[in-house]
């Protein structure tokens, strides 16, 4: 067994960590408190080879390892979640599906332009009445002649109606299968397609530079060739795509959690009462001991499944495990991270407080908390079909 | 262009203080294993300003970067390489280890003749660890080339001469060198480029050469430690004390008296 991590990925922990601290560090709070996506941080993530990490050079990726990807995100999630926020979708939603499932043509047409950060593309599964229940999609897609006519509605979308959104990829009904249920399908559609808007979703508790948005299909117009893979597939290729996004939401998850916790020891070093540094004070040391716990166990579970992952093995359970302990690891680790803070730890200028709020998205994005239980459940042979 | 960038694995100049140790029994600084090392800030920026030149015409111009020390971390020296540098060679040695000023001067001119080829030279101003500044000249007048200290920017001009601007008290002076040069390079040149992952990707592929003492004709005998020129008598952490003295008074004028008549009372004015 080698836990070290080699030289390429501990060469991408420094570079992302350097610029996450001496680039979007500086900026975090302002744009969180604007609510404001900053296209030019973006281009600047792009730039240093934040889109399309997993693509291969020859689509303008950086061709790294998953692993590496994940350790990419988990720095900016140490210092923002909003960031962290636009590269995981921007990579595991927007690019991954294209990537994994997009014909020749449709790659070189979209990927070059996604990985040099020139546009952004988003992933529109869920809907105002489909959220858990992602199957349950009501947005159909008929073909007529050479078009497939798109009708329906999207919402909490990330990266899908800010300036740099260039494409959606837009899970539909397209039909349906011998057996009577929807067949479902993923469209590329471009961010100019004719019916097509989007519309920014505002007053956000927490990711707040990260653009989300909701879509509107009014007999939106794409031409026939803009399917992804087979028709029919969409629903595996959400399945795998999520797979993956978990992965990303678990590494910001841990990044948010160190963060925490790299906050809390400083001030908990600093900060003196009853003569003391109040880390001092054995209740918050333990707190402290027990954060740094629970990162150690969080980062094994979440780089094994990456692991998995690269290894080409079956990852879905161990996804969801790590998606699902990560976000409630870093539940616990902004809650005394906060703690330690006293009054301040409620205070805007301290970063634990920006923590704090982005943390809850983790345990709802990409399958809640009890939707990780359900698929895991059903991975370790409990009796029926859990539910 | 061939351009030569040397630079140095150092202790990390901005871990937290408590986290810096000395060996004072062998006059050394210790590396805190928790800690990871990294690439003196200021050579990074003389990457940056080979970068610089390069970025002008990437096929025309390469960078080889050289280190030397003992046990080097890979994902640290190879951060140039990240950054967009060509080549890298490392002087790695037990041999190498406890130089002084002179003695690294001394290891690089030898590895920089094995190299033969080049038309610049960049070290950083100074190191983060001895802040010494010496290694630069000292490696110019080893080679018998001219160097510029302390410069903000360096350009190429048609006929290959190069410009470089050298930070001066209240300003700074423009001057022009024939190559082949030595320039050692400040902070004022800006911030270094970020490693990008596409970079990190094509330094991982790139496996550095090593080069031992009797690669670049030295006697390991001769090099490092037994090579310095001067020796450190004694090596130690002094005790930060503090003490406050809270001068109080009912007027700011009365306030101030009392502070002058304080401060002449220690004799510091
Ligand atoms: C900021 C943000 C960004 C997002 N980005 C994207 C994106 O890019 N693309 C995209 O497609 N979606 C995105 N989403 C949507 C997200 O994936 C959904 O919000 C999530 O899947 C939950 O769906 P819902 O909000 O409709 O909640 P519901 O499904 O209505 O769930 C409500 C509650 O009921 C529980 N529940 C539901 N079903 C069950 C069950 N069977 N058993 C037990 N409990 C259950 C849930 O766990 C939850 O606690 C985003 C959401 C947010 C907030």
């Amino acid at each position: 067994m080698d836990f070290d991590l080699t030289e390429e990925q501990n060469l991408t922990r420094q570079a992302v960590r350097d610029f996450a601290e001496n680039e979007i560090a500086p900026i975090a709070h302002e744009l969180d408190e604007k609510e404001e996506f900053s296209a030019d941080l973006t281009r600047r993530m792009a730039e240093l080879g934040l889109l399309g990490c997993f693509v291969p050079e020859k689509y303008g990726g950086s061709n790294m390892g998953y692993i590496s990807y994940i350790i990419a995100v988990e720095e900016l999630a140490r210092i923002d979640g909003s960031q962290a926020a636009t590269i995981a979708a921007g990579n595991s939603l927007g690019i991954g599906p294209i990537y994994y499932f997009g014909s020749e043509k449709q790659k070189k047409e979209w990927l070059p332009r996604l990985c040099a950060g020139e546009i952004l593309a988003g992933f529109g599964l869920t809907e105002p009445e489909a959220g858990s229940d992602a199957g349950s999609s009501k947005t159909r897609a008929e073909r007529k002649g050479h078009n497939w006519i798109i009708n329906g509605s999207k919402i909490f979308i990330t990266n899908s109606a800010c300036s740099m959104t260039g494409v959606v990829v837009v899970q539909a009904v397209t039909g349906a299968q011998a057996d009577g249920k929807p067949e479902i399908s993923c469209i590329i559609v471009p961010a100019n397609a004719s019916g097509f808007t989007a519309k920014a979703m505002k007053g956000k508790m927490m990711w707040r530079a990260s653009n989300t948005g909701e879509l509107f299909f009014d007999n939106c117009t794409v031409p026939a060739g803009n399917l992804l893979g087979k028709q029919g597939d969409g629903f595996h290729q959400m399945l795998s795509t999520l797979d993956g996004g978990r992965l990303s939401i678990a590494a910001m998850g841990l990044g948010g959690a160190q963060g925490a916790f790299d906050v809390a020891l400083e001030y908990a070093n600093k900060r003196i009462q009853f003569g003391r540094p109040i880390s001092s004070f054995q209740v918050n040391a333990f707190k402290l001991a027990d954060m740094a716990i629970e990162i150690e166990l969080a980062r094994n579970l979440l780089y094994k499944a990456c692991w998995l992952r690269e290894k080409g093995r079956t990852f879905t359970k161990e996804a969801a495990m790590a998606k699902l302990y990560c976000s409630e690891v870093m539940h616990r680790c902004v809650h005394h991270a906060v703690q330690l803070h006293g009054g301040y730890g409620l205070m805007k200028d301290f970063r634990v407080e920006r923590l704090y709020r982005d943390q809850r998205l983790l345990e709802i994005g990409e399958g809640t908390s009890e939707i990780q239980r359900i698929v895991i459940a059903r991975h370790i042979g409990v009796a029926g079909r859990a539910i | 262009m061939n351009m030569i960038v040397c630079c140095k694995q150092v202790l990390d100049p901005e871990a937290a203080p408590s986290t810096f140790k000395l060996d004072a029994a062998n006059n050394r600084m210790v590396q805190p294993p928790e800690i990871k090392p990294v690439v003196n800030p200021y050579d990074e920026q003389a990457v940056e300003a080979a970068l610089r030149i390069k970025d002008k015409d990437k096929a025309a111009n390469k960078i080889t970067i050289i280190s030397l020390g003992n046990n080097l971390a890979r994902d640290v020296v190879k951060k140039p390489l990240s950054m967009g540098a060509d080549e890298l060679i490392l002087l790695e040695d037990p041999a190498f280890e406890g130089g002084d000023s002179f003695a690294v001067a001394s290891a690089l001119a030898a590895a920089i003749k094995k190299v033969g080829q080049f038309d610049l030279i960049f070290c950083g101003r100074q190191e983060s660890e001895w802040d010494d500044g010496q290694v630069g000249s000292g490696l110019a007048e080893l080679l018998g080339i001219p160097s510029v200290t302390i410069a903000k920017k360096a350009e190429v001009m048609d006929g290959g001469k190069v410009k470089v601007e050298r930070i001066v008290a209240d300003g700074y002076q423009v001057l022009e060198v024939s190559t082949p040069a030595l320039i050692t390079v400040s902070n004022e040149l800006g911030e270094a480029r970020y490693a990008t992952l596409k970079g990190i990707m094509a330094a991982s592929k790139k496996q550095p050469v090593v080069w031992k003492p009797a690669d670049i004709g030295m006697d390991a005998g001769k090099v490092g430690a037994a090579a310095r020129k001067s020796k450190i008598v004694k090596l130690f952490q002094p005790v930060k004390e503090g003490k406050c003295d809270i001068v109080s008074a009912d007027s700011p004028a009365e306030a101030a008296s009392l502070l002058a008549q304080k401060l002449r009372e220690n004799k510091v004015i």
